[in-house]
């Protein structure tokens, strides 16, 4: 049975296992050799420059010409139509109107004068930490294709997302928790369209699978002992058990999976009270909780998720995803309708968080190490979707996505849409590139970071395409 | 660059290419997995046939390519690695630095120089790059999976794998104990452990064929279907949803999982099973297996929310889906990967794949309405009939021999004037029909109930007849029902009806034409409006609006409309009343009744109704003249309408032709073609589920059409036969072209088809499920980058076997299990395990982990909750007890614990699953609420040794006694000492637990 571990991955099917709290073996050495163990830390293809990612997913499409792309030429051309403009761009052929000047103000922030939309306050702050990519396009003008674009380089089911990837290139450095882990909004709004697929290990085995934390009733399945089995007696039985298991196993000590599995259950023991510690919140002090805004009705829920994440990196936690909003419409940055009350909305519940979370991982020390993402699936349009209160439709040609932290240059802008928003036009920056740079920046070369599955040996960011790391963000 | 050009013109130009020599298969396989990949991936980009632009003249795809060399000259000199440009290109070690992006690693370029030792040995000889393409499909014939099978004269399982053995030096194990025979076995073939009963009856057989009849046994059982359909739900991809964000459930698909384990349990052939689910509607469309076995094929995913920009290429990856999964589940070939370019590694020219898919172009999921089982209706008429006769039989006698009597007996009395003055006549029906299908029960007060089918607009015809005369008005009642939806009146889901043509014409019961008659809306009880709702709109000349009664549901309501002139023909009277239902959708009336009436105009709305049979007959026998022989028949047919004993012969009759069996049709998931395409949520845009051509794609873009694709097949594996041998045109009138069923057909010829690779797949799925790892390591992939067997004539042997025996899976599952190699033990020879660590030889059993389902519906077993009911709708319930098959399967919401247990997620074909250790399967099994009720269940039993028999098939050792008795006591003071009631079975409870917990119990030896 000494499969090489790449002989052992081959073999796995295609997975989509619910809990990637596999990583948890790893630490212990219980799976004597890093051949039979899918989750033992590996060493990068080459120096990382972080060691763990914090994605904000702003879920639904958040309006670049809003946020962080400030576009003059559309005030004076407010009203005017956009000449050329295919009618299927966006989702709604119906309900074209012309273009529309952004609802909020702009104004320079920071010492590169990166002028920000208002509704980030407290963002705006941190723009000399942040490196702006303007460029970004993708091949999808519909939410769950454009998602599993995002997270899988591949618009179809099926293939594994980024956290998956990571998480088989460099394996788990956590000793008591999930390598990956996923949260989503907890406000009842709905999972991201296309649900668990969005941090599925597709054709990797399902030990890559994020770990998907419930935001109601237990945040993860099996994690509480039973009742009856308070005090010491679940801890009498795992004697027995592991008594009794070891008598078979003397009679066969080849027999390393079954010496695997009875670690398993000391470690799931010692799991039950490593996952509720890291995430008991109560343990921070008051000023932490206020400067994420705990205290902030607007925002108590995002800012306890980005407390989690800062949390769960301190513990060794690799890749953490948390959605912002929930499904569609109102309920995500998807503003069809009224992209003033929408985005303002979703801008208020994460402003006060991701910036605290910025400031927290810098305090600590941490976010060198840390790569913070922000970004979503796809941008908006520059022109209005008609209506009462008028909103934008999806645009797949041109969005923005920021990073901040480990590895990545502060106050820098790359590549840039056409005047109004439209289109990326100066240095296109496709989901590959962005895949490629992320991993590059944890220490893995998209190129050699493959898996063989469908007899191809497969890769994030496609066989057929050449991605390029976007080095002028790099520090 | 520029240096590099310029060094390349300085090199000689060199020899003339050489004849390749005769191929020697290890250095072809070597070549095929050593070299070939490397110079695909890291050379054809500039140097082949598929290059944008060719580099220094130099092919390296084909053999004639390298041996004749480009700009700078041969490539390479077989044999003589040194003098080989390509060597020295590939070491860096001169100016020429190949691949110029990067040196291949140390351990490739020594694969290089060995290849080129050995003379380089080149499957793809000449030509590959003279070809446009760099496939040679015949060249691509000699690979070992696409040749015939070569099965070994008189060989045996053991004696092929012992050969290999022997030649190693290793001496196979020993058989293991019978107790562990008998529990792998049963696993093997039921996914179940043997009951503690099973065990000692085995244990006490001392025939020599006890372990023989064990196996004969457990093919038998029930539970072998269940356990192997689920093993080829994974092939099949095969989940109960579309899948993507919406993730509709698809009604009535299980129907493919329960064809699954019929075919298993009654050894359907291997090759009508795959040709059924290919095209089992086109082979054999009486037969409603067939049909069900079609839901493979449209068992992939699909994106119900689609804009108008991705349906065509949403419709190209349905294709792919069927034609990639057709590949991986019965050939074992990846040739999806054939979508966007020609196969990078095996033989299959893009432009076959595309021949393969269009046979799937109009083939679409469709809802069918089947007759599950054609024997069972015809023996139920039959029955029916045989039960019918008498009564009819009986109804005849009786109307001969007794009635004339009864009705003098009758007529006696004098009935006529006991008959009070009638103001309404219940008209006899003598026809009642529903053009759109609904169906009428007589009712005995002389209305009929509307049943079965409620279409969407409807038009009735009623018939009646009488020999009243001087008839002024009728009137027609809409009555209250129990089994109307709010009661009734009408049949739409608001309990309203709406009348919109109301006609009545009348003719001489003799014979002649029908007239039309006048009729004016009189007496209404209640109408919706005054206007279009109104009794008068059903009787005017506008097809619009109708007599409705909302709000007053659950009431009776009725409405007199009069006649211009009163009606009545000497002879008699045929009144045909046409009732018209199209103002509002399934608005019909529920229960109506006919009446006239002879009072003058305008006739009153109520007053006592009367049976037609008795009015007639006072008026007859009133008259008071004699009878002649004709009337007197009449007569007494009139009077048999109301002879209680005639009537009730009468009732039997009609009540048991009420009964008379219908055909019964399910709903079955299918797929086909020519059929409505099943519903989704895309057709909302106009989605048009598909498109009359399939074209050759270039690189699989939609938007790059090239020719249109015509059927065809994967031609490597044809030999020397013309197409034509498989495609036949289809019947005439036939409603699906054919195409699956000529698919069908080529998948299992042996001959010249695919047949011999399509027996190798199948052996070795069985043999890796029993053995833990297939001869082919790779069960999907038999291509070049899949694993070759090791044991090519022990496969070969199989299949052959397979064939000859008229495909029969369960004598092969019977030949694997039967050999020594099956029923040898687990020990760890170190002897042997130094020799072959991997065990590839097979000198030992390789104890494997249950798979998920088998690890729950095991728990379920032991627990004592194993729910055995089979077939039928699944469930999301995690909490059922049926078998895990019987779980829906919605690919948003896979069950949990299957996932935990490496189920593999059902998107595309999966060859096997891995073995996964993870700390979630442990907090399972630690802390789940049923892992917890298994123990309960068990805990039931207090006898250790009876516990240890029912969770592990043995009685405990003195050791694991004492354990146990150690543990018990602690943990019932405990369970004591918080005062908790009957701390022993709490005790026991956890106990339980411990011992399902064990890796006995999941591993099985």
């Amino acid at each position: 049975m000494n499969l090489t571990r790449r002989e052992l991955l081959a073999k796995a099917g295609n997975g989509f296992g619910l809990l990637g709290l596999a990583s948890l073996l790893s630490q212990e050495n219980l799976l004597a050799d890093e051949a039979r163990d899918p989750l033992a830390p590996r060493p990068p293809h080459f120096k990382a420059r972080a060691k763990a990612v914090i994605w904000i997913f702003v879920n639904g499409g958040p309006s670049h010409v809003d946020t962080w792309d400030y576009k003059p030429e559309l005030e004076k051309r407010d009203g005017q139509e956009l000449p050329g403009f295919n009618k299927f761009t966006g989702f709604f052929a119906n309900e074209v109107g012309g273009l529309m000047k952004s609802p909020f103000k702009f104004s320079p922030q920071g010492q590169c004068g990166k002028m920000v939309s208002e509704i980030f306050p407290n963002l705006g702050k941190h723009v000399d930490r942040m490196a702006f990519i303007h460029s970004g396009w993708t091949e999808s003008n519909n939410h769950s294709p454009a998602l599993f674009m995002m997270n899988s380089g591949e618009t179809r089911m099926g293939h594994p997302c980024v956290g998956s990837w990571v998480t088989y290139g460099l394996g788990s450095e956590s000793r008591n928790l999930p390598s990956f882990v996923v949260m989503s909004d907890p406000l009842g709004r709905g999972l991201p369209k296309g649900s668990a697929q969005n941090w599925g290990a597709g054709f990797l085995p399902s030990v890559y699978q994020g770990t998907y934390l419930k935001p109601a009733g237990a945040p993860i399945d099996n994690m509480a002992p039973p009742a009856e089995l308070a005090g010491d007696r679940q801890r009498r039985q795992l004697d027995l058990l592991r008594d009794l298991n070891g008598q078979s196993i003397e009679s066969s000590p080849a027999e390393k999976e079954l010496a695997a599995r009875i670690e398993s259950f000391e470690l799931a023991y010692r799991m039950q009270a490593a996952a509720p510690e890291a995430l008991d919140l109560a343990s921070e002090p008051d000023h932490i909780q206020k400067l994420y805004g705990l205290d902030n009705k607007k925002c108590t829920h995002f800012a306890k998720q980005c407390l989690i994440a800062r949390r769960m990196v301190e513990r060794g936690v690799r890749f953490v995803q948390i959605y912002s909003g929930g499904m569609e419409n109102q309920l995500s940055w998807d503003g069809h309708k009224d992209i003033e009350g929408n985005h303002r909305g979703f801008a208020d519940e994460t402003d006060q968080p991701v910036a605290a979370l910025l400031t927290d991982l810098q305090q600590r020390g941490l976010l060198d190490q840390t790569l913070v993402i922000w970004g979503g699936e796809f941008g908006r349009l520059p022109i209005a979707q008609k209506g009462g209160k008028p909103g934008r439709d999806h645009n797949p040609h041109a969005f923005t996505t920021w990073m901040a932290g480990g590895g990545v240059k502060g106050g820098v802008s790359y590549g840039a849409t056409d005047e109004v928003g439209f289109k990326a036009v100066e240095n296109r920056v496709s989901v590959h590139d962005l895949h490629a740079t992320i991993l590059n920046l944890v220490g893995l070369d998209n190129q050699k970071l493959t898996f063989k599955h469908n007899s191809l040996e497969q890769r994030l960011t496609t066989i057929t395409v050449d991605a390029k790391v976007i080095k002028e963000i790099l520090a | 660059m520029k240096k590099l050009t310029l060094l390349l013109l300085l090199l000689p130009v060199g020899a003339a290419p050489q004849e390749p020599p005769a191929p020697d298969r290890e250095g072809v396989e070597f070549f095929e997995k050593k070299i070939r990949p490397v110079l695909v991936d890291r050379c054809y980009s500039c140097h082949s046939a598929e290059a944008k632009k060719l580099k220094g003249e130099l092919y390296v795809d084909s053999r004639e390519g390298l041996l004749k060399g480009g700009e700078t000259g041969p490539s390479i000199v077989p044999g003589d690695p040194e003098k080989s440009l390509l060597i020295k290109a590939i070491r860096y070690a001169d100016d020429l630095k190949m691949p110029p992006k990067g040196k291949l690693s140390k351990e490739v370029v020594e694969d290089f120089v060995a290849w080129v030792k050995r003379g380089a040995p080149d499957p793809r000889g000449k030509g590959a790059s003279t070809a446009k393409k760099g496939i040679n499909i015949e060249t691509g014939r000699s690979y070992w999976a696409f040749q015939p099978l070569h099965p070994p004269a008189g060989a045996t399982v053991d004696g092929l794998l012992r050969a290999k053995l022997a030649a190693a030096g290793i001496a196979p194990n020993g058989p293991a104990d019978r107790r562990k025979l008998i529990r792998r076995a049963t696993f093997d073939l039921i996914g179940l452990p043997p009951t503690p009963a099973e065990v000692d009856a085995f244990l006490a057989d001392l025939a020599p064929d006890a372990y023989e009849k064990l196996i004969d046994r457990l093919l038998a059982r029930p539970e072998y279907g269940e356990r192997w359909a689920r093993h080829w739900l994974d092939v099949a991809r095969f989940a109960e949803s579309h899948g993507f964000e919406q993730d509709y459930d698809r009604e009535n698909a299980y129907y493919y999982r329960d064809f699954l384990i019929q075919a298993f349990n009654r050894d359907l052939p291997y090759d009508q099973f795959v040709q059924w689910q290919i095209a089992g509607d086109e082979l054999a469309p009486a037969e409603p297996l067939a049909w069900m076995a079609t839901g493979f094929l449209g068992a992939g995913v699909f994106p119900t929310q689609l804009t108008e920009a991705e349906f065509e290429s949403a419709r190209y990856d349905e294709l792919d889906s069927m034609t990639s999964t057709t590949g991986s589940a019965f050939l074992g070939l990846s040739i999806g990967c054939a979508r966007c370019h020609d196969h990078k590694f095996d033989p299959f020219p893009s432009r076959d794949y595309y021949r393969l898919a269009s046979t799937f172009t109009t083939a679409i999921r469709a809802m069918a309405e089947l007759r599950m089982d054609p024997e069972g209706d015809r023996a139920a008429l039959a029955t029916w009939e045989a039960e019918h006769a008498p009564l009819v039989a009986d109804l005849a006698k009786f109307e001969k021999d007794e009635l004339p009597a009864r009705f003098d007996h009758w007529a006696a009395g004098r009935p006529w004037e006991k008959q009070a003055s009638r103001v309404w006549t219940v008209l006899d029906l003598v026809e009642t029909k529903s053009h759109a299908g609904a169906a009428f029960v007589p009712q005995p007060d002389g209305s009929v109930l509307a049943t079965g089918e409620n279409p969407k607009n409807d038009k009735w015809t009623f018939r009646a007849r009488t020999t009243l005369k001087g008839l002024t008005a009728v009137r027609l009642e809409a009555l209250k029902d129990a089994s109307l939806k709010k009661g009734g009146p009408g049949r739409a889901d608001n309990g309203n009806f709406s009348l919109s043509d109301f006609r009545l014409t009348v003719r001489p019961v003799a014979g002649g034409a029908p007239v039309p008659v006048k009729l004016s809306a009189g007496a209404v009880t209640f109408e919706q409006n005054k206007t279009d709702l109104s009794a008068a709109s059903s009787v005017d000349a506008d097809k619009g609006g109708g007599w409705a009664v909302d709000p007053q549901f659950g009431r009776d309501h009725a409405a007199v409309f009069t006649f211009a002139a009163p009606i009545g023909f000497p002879e008699g009277t045929e009144l045909t009343f046409d009732f018209e239902y199209n103002n509002n959708v399934h608005h019909a009336i529920g229960r109506p009744r006919l009446s006239v009436t002879s009072t003058p105009p305008p006739a009153a709305l109520d007053g006592e109704a009367k049976a037609q049979a008795l009015v007639e007959l006072c008026e007859l026998l009133r008259e008071g003249t004699a009878l002649d022989a004709a009337a007197r028949e009449r007569a007494i047919a009139v009077y048999g309408r109301i002879d209680e004993e005639r009537v009730r012969r009468r009732r039997a009759v009609d009540a048991h032709l009420a009964a008379k069996p219908a055909p019964k049709v399910t709903k079955v998931l299918v797929c086909t073609e020519g059929l409505k395409p099943l519903k989704h949520h895309a057709d909302e845009r106009g989605f048009p589920h598909f498109y009359k051509e399939t074209y050759v794609l270039s690189r699989g873009d939609v938007n790059k059409k090239q020719d249109v694709a015509t059927q065809g097949f994967i031609q490597v594996l044809e030999r020397g036969a013309d197409e034509k041998r498989w495609v036949a045109p289809p019947p005439a009138g036939s409603r699906t072209p054919g195409r699956r069923a000529a698919l069908a057909r080529w998948l299992t010829d042996v001959d010249a088809g695919a047949g011999p690779l399509l027996a190798r797949v199948i052996v070795n799925r069985l043999w890796a499920q029993h053995f833990g790892r297939g001869l082919v390591a790779t069960p999907n992939d038999f291509g070049v980058q899949g694993d070759p067997p090791t044991h090519p004539e022990l496969l070969d042997f199989l299949a052959a076997e397979l064939i000859r025996g008229g495909w029969q899976l369960k004598p092969i599952h019977k030949r694997m299990m039967a050999s020594a190699a099956y029923r040898q033990s687990t020990e760890v020879v170190p002897e042997s395990a130094k020799k072959d660590p991997d065990n590839r030889l097979l000198w030992r059993r390789d104890p494997h982990r249950l798979e998920a389902e088998a690890i729950r519906d095991s728990l379920l077993e032991v627990g004592g909750l194993l729910d055995r009911k089979m077939y039928g709708p699944g469930t999301l319930d995690e909490g059922m007890t049926r078998r895990s098959i019987y779980f829906f399967i919605k690919r948003s919401k896979l069950i949990p614990m299957m996932m935990v247990f490496d189920a593999p997620e059902p998107l595309v074909s999966q060859g096997g699953r891995p073995t996964t250790t993870i700390a979630p399967q442990a907090l399972l099994f630690m802390n789940s609420p049923l892992v917890r009720r298994c123990a309960a269940g068990l805990a039931k039993e207090a006898d250790l040794n009876q516990l240890y028999r029912r969770a592990l098939g043995r009685p405990p050792t003195e050791r694991e006694l004492q354990k146990a008795g150690e543990f018990l006591s602690a943990q019932e003071k405990s369970y004591r000492d918080t005062g908790k009631p009957d701390p022993a079975l709490a005790a026991r409870v956890d106990f339980c637990q411990a011992l399902l917990c064990l890796n006995e119990f999941v591993y099985v030896d």
